[in-house]
């Protein structure tokens, strides 16, 4: 008896669910014959994607924003390991600052704006499925933010297959941009741009045997060969590069080896709490940075933490900045500064400058374009200039101004001046603000290298 | 000379550390029956401890910080155990084995974003026992690794010692060989697995407040050592103290003469871990039940 009440009770669910989800204004997927799906709206635009095993998905894509009371953004980026969480968490809370400022100065055409922020845990495969339920599921307009290169490669994939424009803060991967995908954007400096300015600095100090131990991530091998490749280029050969998982606990046996024949310059470049390991474990075993080694960390250096996880070892250490040193901030800068330490209790690094600037440029875009089409947004995105917290934003190269065969691929659709500075620490517990400027050396606020 | 006998000093300094770490491991699973997956973040937990009472109590010498993060992790290990983990034991959970498995990376899971979120994810650091460098002869060695590898040395020892020569530690090994004729002779086998428990976890926190100023912290900054210390336990043979310590020193040197002596650099230090596990592999290859490991009844 219990069971058939029991049963009487499912049967009726199911049928109410039923009649609802056919009421509903989105019908959910029906599944015709073999693996052909169809949503079915008064407005239908059709995606084809042909499978592998010649299966054809047929799915429609509704046109909500059309009517909705807002307007949804995606944002993607690690929050959570084995990501570079760090970076991440800053990203989302830049992202979710400009949106509230955006919607307090009464929002974008008329409409407030959400942002749905979705943690890829710094994994390719997270990176895809994120950005596959933002568009798919959220139906969100446009996407911004990700930290790392190897995530923001499948990403682009999935938002290139919808058509939904992407504006980058972070990834630094030539091929981010050097695929020349109409919906990629990036105001992130690419790799051989970034590996350049430190490539220079190194031949400028004249040293000639570089050690770098950096991590073995897409963004340790990009920036490590990208250094082997251009400090060649500068005449400088003896360049090793030594990977190590970036959850490192302990670089002493590779630090002693290392220790044998000192080089010039040590590199320790791997992000998160190793950035600090490593340079806690060389000083501590007095390879560098010492008269004889000069020592380069990561730009996690810039965090106030830096000094509590490192304590004397920071001092002469030098690191390379992505972002606006106080001696070039503007208006902006400034108040952006002021109200993201107000509102989290943390002195912001450059990447949330990027990802700040990377919002106001999408739903500048959106506003200007007057619509949330992505072909719409793509376009006003290629004609935009707005001052950012950054400095001038625009985007120099895409379908408006065609790449030219004499430069680099990945200038398509990237910001061309992204703010890239060597930043010395002279003395123990400065702020990044207070770190020397030491290069490139037109816009030095200090010498070019103090030794120990 | 110097260069090996340099290595073999890290392997060791290290290797007293990674043994304390899993002896906490090895005592929980020899008494309980029930890996824990989170023991790692009670590693964490036991270094973040140190990191607030430090920040706290800004006069307190950071050496004493050691004993009152374990405290702490013991206090919240005897919690869990009474409320999660018993049931097991009185057989009111139908399939324990996953449940055990389940609820210990529930745990986990629960410790590291509450670190994520109490903490927030930038590192941290608690204050130095001693600032700098010891120079030992030939090499600089950091102060505070070794007051680390000198202080696990007497817990290893005060643990023995304890195991070897008090009545609980009798007790604990009674249980850990045969929990009903331990029963028989008046040994309460649910209350020997509440103090294996918090004993083992306040293990695995002093072992991170120890390293916490050496190796910093993250909330994700247990995920290797447990990993270790997984491997360093089967090593040893589950559920030996002395394998425990063995595998444990065994394992520091391993990583760091390969880390010294890998013939391709760029990859000596990746493959630091996998040296450990190939030695982990050939030991399980000739003898299964690791170096002290006893024989299945």
């Amino acid at each position: 008896m219990k069971d058939k009440r029991i049963f009487s009770l499912l049967m009726t669910i199911l049928i109410l669910s039923s009649l609802i989800a056919a009421c509903g204004p989105t019908p959910t997927p029906q599944v015709i014959k073999e693996t052909v799906v169809v949503e079915v709206e008064k407005e239908v635009e059709v995606t084809k994607v042909v499978e592998k095993e010649k299966e054809v998905v047929v799915t429609a894509t509704p046109e909500p924003e059309a009517e909705a009371e807002t307007i949804l953004i995606g944002g993607f980026g690690p929050l959570s390991a084995p990501g570079a969480y760090q970076g991440g968490i800053e990203m989302r809370n830049a992202t979710e600052m400009a949106l509230d400022e955006i919607n307090e100065a009464g929002g974008v055409l008329g409409k407030e704006v959400e942002l749905i922020f979705g943690d890829t845990e710094g994994l390719p495969e997270r990176g895809t499925a994120v950005t596959e339920r933002l568009i798919t599921q959220n139906k969100v307009v446009a996407l911004t933010g990700e930290y790392h290169s190897g995530v923001a490669l499948t990403e682009m994939e999935v938002a290139h297959k919808y058509g939904v424009p992407v504006v980058f803060a972070e990834p630094w991967a030539d091929d981010v941009t050097a695929k020349g995908y109409p919906e990629i954007f990036r105001v992130a400096p690419s790799i051989e741009f970034y590996s350049s300015i430190a490539s220079n600095y190194i031949a400028a100090n004249g040293w000639e045997k570089i050690v770098f131990v950096t991590e073995d991530t897409d963004y340790g091998r990009l920036q490590g060969e990208g250094w082997v490749k251009q400090l060649g280029a500068l005449g400088i050969t003896d360049v090793e590069l030594i990977y190590a998982d970036p959850a490192t606990e302990d670089f002493t046996p590779i630090l002693q080896r290392i220790a044998q024949d000192p080089p010039d310059m040590l590199g320790g470049v791997i992000t998160g709490i190793g950035n600090s390991r490593m340079v806690r474990q060389a000083c501590e075993l007095g390879l560098a940075p010492t008269a004889e080694t000069a020592y380069y960390a990561t730009t996690d250096s810039q965090y106030p933490e830096f000094w509590e996880t490192v304590g004397d070892c920071g001092q002469y250490t030098f690191f390379t900045y992505v972002g606006l040193p106080k001696s070039l901030w503007n208006e902006k800068t400034e108040a952006f500064m002021a109200n993201y330490e107000e509102r989290y209790g943390q002195v912001p690094g450059g990447v949330a400058m990027e990802a700040y600037d990377a919002t106001y440029l999408l739903l500048t875009a959106i506003e200007q374009a007057g619509s949330t089409e992505p072909e719409a947004i793509i376009e006003a995105l290629e004609n935009i200039e707005l001052t950012g917290v950054l400095g001038e934003l625009w985007f120099e190269y895409g379908s408006h101004n065609p790449v030219p065969s004499d430069k680099p691929a990945w200038m398509w659709h990237q910001w061309l001046t992204p703010n890239v500075f060597i930043l010395q620490y002279t003395e123990v517990d400065q702020s990044v603000d207070e770190a020397a400027v030491v290069f490139p050396v037109e816009r030095a606020t200090g010498p070019l290298y103090t030794s120990p | 000379m110097e260069y090996f006998l340099s290595l073999c000093t890290t392997g060791l300094i290290m290797g007293v550390i990674y043994a304390l770490m899993a002896l906490g491991l090895t005592l929980i699973f020899s008494i309980l029956g029930v890996i824990n997956f989170a023991h790692g973040e009670f590693y964490m937990l036991g270094g973040y401890a140190s990191y607030f009472i430090l920040s706290t109590f800004t006069g307190l010498h950071p050496l004493l910080a050691v004993p009152l993060a374990g405290l702490i992790a013991a206090v919240i290990g005897l919690v869990f155990e009474l409320a999660f983990l018993r049931p097991i034991h009185q057989e009111r959970i139908e399939r324990p084995a996953e449940y055990a498995i389940l609820i210990t990376f529930g745990l986990s899971f629960f410790l590291m974003n509450l670190a994520l979120a109490v903490f927030g994810p930038y590192p941290h650091s608690p204050p130095s026992f001693f600032r700098g460098s010891v120079r030992l002869g030939f090499m600089n060695v950091s102060a505070d690794r070794l007051t680390a590898s000198v202080l696990s040395l007497i817990l290893l020892a005060v643990l023995l010692v304890v195991v070897n020569r008090t009545w609980v530690g009798k007790a604990l090994r009674a249980v850990s060989q045969d929990k009903q004729a331990a029963a028989v002779v008046g040994i309460n086998p649910l209350a020997m697995n509440t103090i294996a428990f918090a004993l083992g976890v306040g293990l695995a926190a002093m072992a991170g407040a120890l390293l916490a100023s050496s190796f910093l912290l993250s909330p994700d900054v247990g995920a290797v050592p447990s990993i270790r210390s997984y491997v360093i336990i089967v090593l040893g043979g589950m559920g030996s103290i002395q394998g425990s310590i063995l595998g444990g020193v065994l394992i520091g040197l391993v990583e760091s003469l390969a880390a010294g002596y890998f013939p391709d650099p760029s990859r000596a230090l990746n493959y630091k871990t996998a040296f450990g596990l190939v030695i982990f592999a050939l030991v399980l290859l000739f003898r299964p039940r690791g170096f002290f490991g006893r024989k299945e009844a």
